[in-house]
Formats: structure tokens, sequence, C-alpha cells
């Protein structure tokens, strides 16, 4: 290889090295802030579960329409997956999960609702019904439109248009850690809600010592079991699809830094073996040089 | 001194309050009601209205709760999502 490719080359690994360094710092601001805004609603999610748990008592909670358990013949799938790629496997470890997930049933049987447009794409490919698709541009999640998405999914759900719901979204465990996991939306179990809230805690970190929840045996409750349910078992319902949409946010963004991370230390690598490299290509031409002047100058003074 | 109890007023994804309270004020379902200190075990649901916050130290707080939400008493805290 010519002195001046391999320089050129080191400059365009250095170019490359900026550029990931930058998107590895961006990343890591928006990994901050969407970690903040997944934790914030904790104590929301917890009071609200821990009311749910006490009130599961009677058995309403089952009898809710939004609880009722059916033979499984139809099926929604919402997916939660980035808009971009460079976050390593993020988006594919994602959409195994989901194929996974919803394998056992036809094509016909399963419509897909797509937050991002990584599974959008996928799915769309595969002659899957995408019912709504949604970008996931933002940073700043809106709760207005997950409420909007658990609204339409509850009364498809009740309507029996589909006889379960499922989320397939990156879990957020620790800044290195994200597992790709299928959770239950609806219907609407204790088990799962319970689940929900003990994976919000981060593994390491300030957030992760979780407090057990503390109730009293019996509560008395105003207006009535009934509609006391009725406003919050809704709520949960959209409550926990922006918290799994908050996650996701919180793996995409950890993800895509670690990723950078490890493309600006190879490019950095790469431009150190590269400088290498050129150095020892101009040195073997100065010493060639050196010794034809040499040889030259022995051939003249004999 | 009036004993105090733990209120927090959350909405999604956000904290309105935080803290050690003497008394709370919120609109329920069935009417205006007042939460001392070990008051018994008790969820209401809240119509829209006002929220009024007198903490330890004596200050007071106003929210409106344009939509209302769900009040959990229990023994030493309470809890209002909105």
């Amino acid at each position: 290889m010519a002195l001046k490719d391999i320089k050129t080359k080191i400059k365009a690994t250095e170019r490359t090295h900026k550029v990931t360094r930058a998107m590895e710092a961006v990343s890591a601001v928006k990994m901050r802030k969407t970690q903040q805004s997944a934790l914030a609603g904790r104590p929301y999610a917890r009071a609200a579960l821990s009311i749910l748990a006490r009130l599961s008592g009677s058995s309403d909670v089952t009898r809710h329409p939004l609880a009722s358990v059916r033979k499984i013949e139809k099926i929604a799938l919402v997916i939660l997956t980035s808009d971009k790629g460079l976050a390593g496997a993020l988006n594919s470890g994602v959409i195994k999960a989901a194929v996974e997930a919803v394998a056992p049933y036809e094509t016909a049987a399963v419509t897909v609702y797509a937050y991002g447009k990584k599974g959008e794409d996928f799915f769309a490919r595969r002659g899957y019904r995408v019912a709504r698709a949604f970008e996931n541009k933002k940073d700043i999640v809106e709760l207005r439109v997950m409420e909007e998405l658990s609204e339409e999914l509850s009364r498809e759900f009740v309507s029996e248009a589909y006889d379960e719901v499922l989320v397939a979204y990156s879990n957020f465990k620790s800044t290195f850690e994200q597992a790709p996991t299928v959770r239950h939306l609806l219907p609407l179990t204790q088990a799962d809600v319970e689940q929900l809230v003990k994976d919000i805690v981060p593994v390491k970190g300030k957030w992760s010592e979780l407090k057990p929840i503390e109730s009293p045996a019996a509560y008395t409750i105003e207006p009535g079991d009934a509609d006391v349910l009725g406003y919050l078992v809704p709520r949960l319902v959209s409550v926990s699809l922006y918290h799994l949409l908050l996650e996701a946010k919180a793996s995409e963004h950890s993800a895509r830094m670690v990723a950078m991370k490890n493309a600006s230390d190879k490019s950095k690598e790469v431009a150190h073996d590269l400088t290498r490299l050129f150095n020892k290509i101009r040195q073997a031409g100065i010493t060639r040089e050196v010794s034809e002047i040499v040889s030259g100058r022995e051939a003249l003074a004999t | 001194m009036a004993k105090s109890f733990h209120l927090t007023v959350a909405k999604v994804g956000e904290n309105l309050f935080e803290g050690e309270v003497i008394s709370a004020t919120l609109p329920g379902s069935e009417g205006m009601f007042q939460i001392l200190a070990e008051h018994e075990a008790f969820v209401s649901q809240l119509k829209p209205g006002e929220v009024r916050i007198v903490d330890a130290a004596g200050g007071t707080y106003h929210f409106h709760i344009p939509q209302g939400g769900i009040a959990e008493v229990s023994s030493h805290q309470a809890t209002v999502l909105l």
C-alpha cells in the first residue's frame, strides 16, 4: 500500500472515531434522562399496585372485563423498538423474542402494533397486519400517545377482537445489560403487574433498593369497589404500557451508547495500527534510499 | 404539635409532592374530606377539584386536579394518584 493511501485511511478512521464518540456522548445524556423518567414513575405504579393487590381480595378484579381470561385465538402484539439502528443487538433481540412469542399462532391471527420503525418494517415485510405504527423519534415519551394506544387495545380486547395482548420490548437492567422480554398486557393479572413493578428496579445503582409495599389488611372503599376498579384498572393498563416504553427507551440509549463506545475504541485501535504501518513503510523507504546513496558512492569511489 | 404522616402526590412519571404533612384536604367523589394522621385505611376516588395540603412546617400547598384521581390512605402514609 502506498504511503498516501495509508494516510487517507488514517484520516478516515479518525473521522469515524469523532462521529462515534459524539454519538456515544449524546446517547449517554439521553440514557440518563430516560433512566430517570423510567424510575420517576415508580411511586405511581407501586401505589396503584398496592391498591389493586388489596382490592383483589374481593373477586371483583377477576370479574373486570380487562381481566377476563379466554381461550386464545387472536392476539395483538405491541412491539417497542427504535427507529434507528446502530444500537448493537437491541432491535434484533426484541424482534427475535417477538417472533418466538407469536410463532404458535398463524400470521392472520396476529395483529401488530408497532412503536418504532424497525419492528414495523420487520413485521410488515412478513405479511403481518400492522394496525398502528408510531414513530419512535422523540426522547420525551408522551403519556397521551400511550393512553390512546392502551384505550384502543382495551376496547378491542373487551370486544373480543383479541384474546390476549402481548408486548415485546427490551427490559432495562443496567447500562450494560438489556434483556429482550415479552410480557402479557391483557388480560390483566396481579402476577403480571407485580412482576412488572419488580422489574422496574434496575439491578444496580442508586435506584436498586426496593422497599416492600406496606398495606393494611382491609380498606374502606369509597364510593364502591366497582367504581374504584373501573377507574384503576384501565389506568393501570396504560401505566404499564407507558412503563414498558420508558424501559425500551432507556435500553435503546444504553445499548447505543455501549455500541458506540465499542466502535470508538475499535477505531482508535485501527488508527493506531495504521500509524504503525505508515511509520514502518516510511522508514523502509528512507532506509532504502540511504542504502542506494551509499552504494552509489561506493561505486563511484572504486 | 399535631401528628404528621407521609404523603405522596404522584402523577404518572412525575412526583408532585412528597413529604411529611399534618393534613390533606381532598375532593372525594362523595364530597370533600380531610385526612389527618392515623386516619383509617381507606381508598377513595377523587373528582376534579382542589387539593389542599398543610405540611409539617406549617406551609400550605394547593393543587388543582382537573381529572380527578384516586387516594389511598394506610396506617402512616397516604398516596394520591392523579
